[in-house]
């Protein structure tokens, strides 16, 4: 255990500075440790820390063999299987630099990174990556060599370019008799400074940008984030997530070397939920998305079990909701709560979570976006020590974690150990410094110097508040954060988030930047109002309709409120409470450009339609005419009129939180 | 990309004269044809032609009153179905035979039934050799599963399935026999282009990775010529073409077949 | 409380018999989806033959071998005769054919070995075993009946594992498809009705032993309907769960809620019993679920 007790600035007290390093002292320490899991023709097959290492000696020889040298970049293709994780540390040895690519990206994508990152070699997983490859084979005359893993369907390429992973590992091994020492003298050759792997993030402007980060970056972030969650080497994860993704990278291999942990490669991608369940992992990672789909596919069960089922589920799942969150972080409980927990758990959420293949979890962590506090609570109250963290790809992964007894759904957590934030006064964006900082963009001087600062800062683009105990709020991205006129932070996406987790609501465009006060647009989600309206025998013809029905009204005044309400327990964002608002009469469409096809809200362009709609909530009017041009379903258009009514909301005094 | 040529070997099936009639209607009149080994041969024509009528021939469902069908060089005549998997002919049917409440798992080792052989009530005890041919068997199922990408669906029983992955499990019990020639009646048929594409390659590469003699009726024009080595057209249970998808394309009988020039 | 453990016992052991018949109907229908109407005439046919093999001086263990025998052939012919013309026919007319099959049985058996009641005796002892210091008395014949239900199950649950086993679930679900991957359908047929036909004769030769070998049994074997809706008809352990349950419920009722209706409710019982259940749960306790994906 010693060893995972780094020193504060996440430096390794033996001196390992590249994850190859780490991978090699795994190899003699934990030689009959399982390292990686992978299912395939329906079982286990499994590889200790003893095998990945002589597995990736053998892949780097054989790599060298095949004349990839110092420098030299491998594009990195395919779903997450073992031995495209020991390729990631088969180069890193040999002092060359990985490039993994997404595996759904389309050919254009895999060539433009590519030939971006000049990279003389790539793996693919199969014939469909290896089909995409040589689709653009003749554009980057710089690829040289490409290797496949599985050879399936691929029994007819002759390309001389083509070869196979096995091949490579064959000659790799005869290399290595040949050649002895050298695949350890290679490895010692890297150093902490050297870049050890290069992540293009997809922004969503332009082209990708390659995230250059050393080996620095890697080892003593992750060292610091499992000092902090107390990870180690009995922990087990599914590695699921795309390999192109940093954070992939960072649990599934650094964390997983560094801590000397078990990671097991799912079948497929559609067998994850089945794979989840027979592993167990411990410790487990998943967008806002993913805990989403669990929680739906939970519900919908439920409402088809039996009725005795369903109560008693409903009934432990509030006694869970009432306590569950106060049992896990160790805080006080009557006896009674406490007993009836021990049965709930007994009987509703032990069985669950079985299912949910989170009997084991001790460690889960979602980050992205922003997560419906609904389903946050839900897991934290099932025992399930669910948390969030923040950051992105230029400062390794992580600025933000939460702590196991301080879990919030509204905030990220204090800034993480060895990292220190600062809010930007003017512009209210979040900067950073930390041992993670990234060494720069990959052939782009320009975009490196625009996000870092002379003295080590860097921009991470969102705009972010610190609560009044020291936790950070992200708010929205820097470019959209506004300001009212008297001076206050505005910050619309952080607002009109809020609104649509509530089910009624489906859209929500907030105003405010320039103005007294916030207003807001809402579009109602006709799904679940419908069902309201029928279930309480109110009549409505159209979507129109319905979006102006006062009850429907009172039902958005009173979600809105409590958003008001909300917002007033923090000093910060008080100011952003809305005073006025109005239902749409239309949903907001990306056919009309109202959003983007990922269903973003183009603000400028709503600003300019709705010009006058915009200005009566800033009037005392207390209803407004609209005439608008709609686009039927069969391209026909039409013109449509009613009276919109604009209502207001109570608003409620700032006041600091208690505690 | 381009597979090597393939070599496409002597006669598999002979197909001699069939003629088969119920209640004196004729279904099939004097049909010849052979089937080669390696090769994929599809069985089109419209409606009613007397496609399936012609695989369930082959495979023993049915006993044509005229005609001899040789298989691997032998003749045979009223050969009951479970005889013809027993040689090495496997098939899909039209309309999806499965065992519906078996897992797809299950459904794919039941088509290794054949394959297995230790004895009767050996296998009850799990034990020895028993136990270890039983391991091999599930290992080649396995294998099957991979092949054919349906491991998200190993324990799903199949009548919760959807159709297309039906039609999948279906091919996959046929290939667990490890058939010589393997049948298939429409194996396309209700699919979405996609899950069509799917099935193309499948089928392509069961004839290339297996070596798999492949007779298959199909509706896709598009299909048929893309992946037939050769096509037979059959009309009103006659045989009206027979050769390569470039001949078969500008055969006037066959387009007249299918413009519905009255006979 | 010892007045009604005693009832309770004495009514599981009277359905372990009825068991013993409903096994032979959840076989049938497993493996070829017939309900086999016929399972009641059997099990009086292999009784007669039991008998009269006996009272013509043969040994019992080779009587007892004889009948199977003629059980075996039984199921060859009911093949050959009935069901290899039905192939891939509706179930219902498989159904209608067994109604045939188990008029002739009934009637041929009596023809051979005439209409009389026939004591048989096997040596199963009779005498009354009392237990709690003789506060409940149950018949050792009984539990005899119980172990030998006990061993048929297990020698059942054993055989579904095997290579048969699997041949017969998949004849079960679909006949063409079984034929395709090489399975023999009249091999199989002969098969699944020889086992049912062996069963038939272990019940013959139980209640035959109980009530002597009469017509009536063949009625009587009809009991096992409700057992069947009970516990499931394609389930063996639902065969024999639905059986304790039927042969108990309808003791306990018969003694408990009988005198309301002036007694006599011991017959029709278990009938209104299984009609209930009908309506709770269709599939019975152990059946598969029906699942169709419409």
């Amino acid at each position: 255990m010693s060893e995972t007790l780094a020193a504060a600035d996440g430096r390794d007290p033996l001196g390992r500075d590249t994850i190859p390093k780490f991978i090699a002292y795994n190899g003699q320490h934990r030689r009959d440790r399982p390292a990686m899991r992978e299912k395939d023709l329906g079982i286990w097959q499994s590889w200790t820390w003893g095998e990945v290492a002589a597995k990736v000696r053998q892949l780097a020889c054989g790599l060298a063999e095949a004349g990839f040298q110092r420098g030299d970049k491998l594009a990195i293709i395919g779903d997450n299987r073992p031995e495209l994780y020991w390729s990631l540390a088969a180069v890193q040895s040999l002092g060359g630099i990985p490039v993994p690519i997404y595996q759904d990206s389309v050919a254009d994508e895999v060539q433009y990174v590519i030939d971006h990152a000049e990279a003389r070699f790539a793996i693919a997983e199969n014939q469909e990556q290896v089909d995409k490859l040589l689709t653009i084979k003749d554009r980057l005359p710089r690829l040289k060599t490409i290797i496949y893993s599985d050879p399936r369907g691929l029994r007819h390429y002759n390309q001389p370019f083509l070869l196979s992973l096995e091949t490579v590992m064959e000659r790799g091994a005869a290399f290595e008799k040949a050649n002895p020492g050298f695949y350890d003298a290679e490895m010692a050759k890297g150093s902490g400074s050297d870049v050890s792997i290069i992540c293009y993030t997809s922004g969503t402007t332009g082209r990708p940008k390659g995230v250059m980060l050393s080996h620095d970056n890697v080892v003593r972030s992750a060292t610091l984030a499992i000092a902090f969650d107390k990870i180690n080497e009995d922990d087990e994860i599914l590695a699921y997530l795309p390999l192109a993704w940093v954070g992939d990278n960072f649990i599934s291999y650094a964390e997983a070397a560094i801590a000397g942990f078990c990671v097991n490669c799912p079948e497929s991608g559609e067998t994850v939920l089945s794979d989840l369940r027979e592993i167990g992992p411990t410790y487990f990672f998943a967008p806002p998305r993913i805990f989403e789909n669990l929680l739906t596919t939970v519900m919908i069960r439920i409402e088809d079990a039996s009725a005795i089922k369903r109560r008693m589920f409903h009934y432990f799942i509030g006694v869970a909701k009432k306590v569950g969150r106060s049992i896990l972080e160790g805080k006080p409980v009557a006896l009674g709560d406490r007993l009836l927990y021990a049965i709930g758990d007994l009987l509703v959420y032990g069985p669950l979570k079985n299912v949910l293949g989170m009997s084991r979890l001790r460690l889960a962590y979602t980050a992205g976006e922003a997560i419906g506090p609904d389903i946050f609570d839900f897991f934290r109250a099932l025992g399930i020590n669910l948390k969030q963290l923040y950051g992105q790809t230029e400062c390794t992964v992580y600025l933000c974690q939460q702590k196991d007894d301080d879990v919030r759904s509204d905030t990220v957590g204090p800034p993480a150990p060895g990292i220190e934030l600062r809010i930007d006064e003017q512009t209210g964006e979040v900067l950073y410094r930390s041992p993670g900082v990234f060494v720069g963009y990959y052939k782009d001087e320009a975009a490196t110097a625009e996000a870092k600062t002379p003295d080590g800062w860097v921009h991470t683009g969102d705009a972010g508040v610190f609560t009044d105990d020291g936790h950070l709020r992200i708010i929205d991205r820097a470019k959209d954060v506004g300001r009212l006129n008297d001076g206050s932070l505005f910050a619309p996406k952080y607002v009109e988030n809020k609104l649509k987790f509530f089910p009624f609501i489906k859209e929500a465009v907030v105003f405010g930047h320039q103005r007294d006060y916030a207003t807001a647009f809402i579009n109602i989600d006709l799904g679940a109002v419908g069902s309201w309206a029928e279930r309480n025998a109110i009549a409505y013809t159209s979507y129109a309709d319905l979006a102006g029905r006062p009850e429907v009204y009172a039902q958005i005044k009173n979600c809105i409120e409590q958003v008001n309400r909300d917002l007033a327990s923090d000093s910060s964002m008080a100011a952003c409470q809305i005073r006025r608002f109005l239902i749409l009469h239309k949903e907001l469409d990306a056919d009309d450009g109202e959003l983007t096809r990922t269903r973003k809200v183009r603000r400028r362009i709503i600003a300019e339609r709705y010009g006058e709609l915009i200005e009566a909530l800033y009037s005392d009017k207390q209803a407004v005419a609209v005439e608008a041009k709609i686009t039927f379903e069969d391209g026909r258009t039409g013109t449509f009129k009613a009276n919109l009514a604009i209502q207001g909301a109570e608003t409620f005094i700032p006041m600091r939180k208690a505690g | 990309m381009n597979p090597a040529q393939k070599t496409i070997g002597d006669v598999l099936l002979k197909v001699e004269n069939i003629s088969l009639s119920f209640g004196g209607v004729k279904a099939l009149t004097n049909i010849s044809f052979e089937i080669r080994e390696h090769e994929i041969l599809a069985i089109i024509g419209p409606n009613g032609a007397g496609k399936s009528s012609m695989l369930n021939c082959i495979n023993g469902f049915y006993h044509p009153q005229e005609g001899t069908i040789t298989f691997k060089g032998q003749p045979r005549k009223q050969m009951r179905p479970h005889e013809a998997a027993k040689q090495g002919i496997a098939r899909t049917f039209q309309n999806i035979a499965l065992f519906k409440g078996m897992s797809t798992l299950d459904n794919i080792m039941t088509g290794r039934l054949l394959k297995m052989k230790s004895g009767l009530l050996s296998s009850a005890i799990y034990k020895g050799p028993a136990e270890k041919e039983q391991i091999e068997h599930r290992e080649f199922c396995e294998r099957i599963i991979d092949f054919l990408e349906i491991e998200a669906i190993r324990k799903v029983p199949v009548g919760r399935l959807p159709y297309g992955l039906q039609k999948r499990v279906e091919l996959g019990r046929a290939l667990a026999a490890e058939p010589t020639l393997l049948l298939l009646d429409e194996p396309m048929a209700g699919m979405n282009l996609e899950e069509k594409q799917d099935m193309c390659r499948f089928i392509l590469d069961v004839n290339d990775e297996f070596g798999t003699t492949i007779c298959l009726i199909e509706h896709d024009m598009g299909v048929v010529m893309d992946i037939s080595d050769r096509i037979v057209v059959l009309d009103y249970g006659r045989k009206i073409g027979d050769g390569l998808p470039d001949e078969i394309k500008r055969n006037q009988a066959v387009i007249d077949a299918y413009l519905g020039v009255q006979h | 409380m010892m007045f009604f453990l005693e009832v309770l016992i004495g009514g599981l052991m009277a359905g372990v018999m009825y068991s013993l018949v409903a096994l032979g109907f959840v076989l049938i229908f497993k493996a070829s989806g017939v309900f086999n109407f016929a399972q009641g005439a059997m099990v009086l046919f292999a009784g007669l033959f039991f008998v009269g093999f006996m009272e013509l001086g043969v040994p019992l263990l080779l009587s007892l071998l004889l009948t199977a025998a003629v059980m075996v052939l039984l199921a060859g012919v009911i093949e050959r005769l009935v069901l290899r013309h039905l192939v891939n026919q509706e179930g219902i007319i498989l159904f209608m054919a067994t109604i045939g099959v188990s008029f002739f049985l009934d009637g041929f058996g009596q023809t051979i070995w005439g209409s009389n009641v026939r004591q048989l005796d096997v040596g199963i002892p009779t005498d009354p075993i009392l237990l709690f210091d003789g506060d409940i008395l149950i018949q050792s014949f009984d539990l005899y009946a119980a172990l030998v239900a006990g061993v048929l199950l297990a020698i059942l649950v054993v055989f579904q594992k095997t290579r048969i086993g699997r041949a017969l679930r998949a004849v079960a679900d679909d006949h063409q498809a079984a034929q395709s991957v090489g399975i023999p359908l009249n091999v199989i047929w002969v098969i699944v009705w020889s086992i049912a036909g062996l069963v038939a004769l272990v019940a013959g030769v139980m209640w035959g032993s109980k009530l002597g070998v009469q017509p009536a049994i063949v009625s009587l074997a009809l009991k096992a309907l409700p057992v069947l809706i009970l516990g499931g008809f394609t389930s063996v352990p639902g065969a024999i769960v639905g059986g304790l349950i039927i042969g108990a419920g309808e003791k306990l009722a018969e003694v408990y809620i009988g005198p309301l209706f002036g007694g006599g409710i011991e017959n029709w019982f278990a009938y209104v019993l299984a009609l209930g259940f009908l309506l709770i749960r269709p599939q019975g306790l152990f059946g598969e679920r029906i699942i169709e994906r419409v």
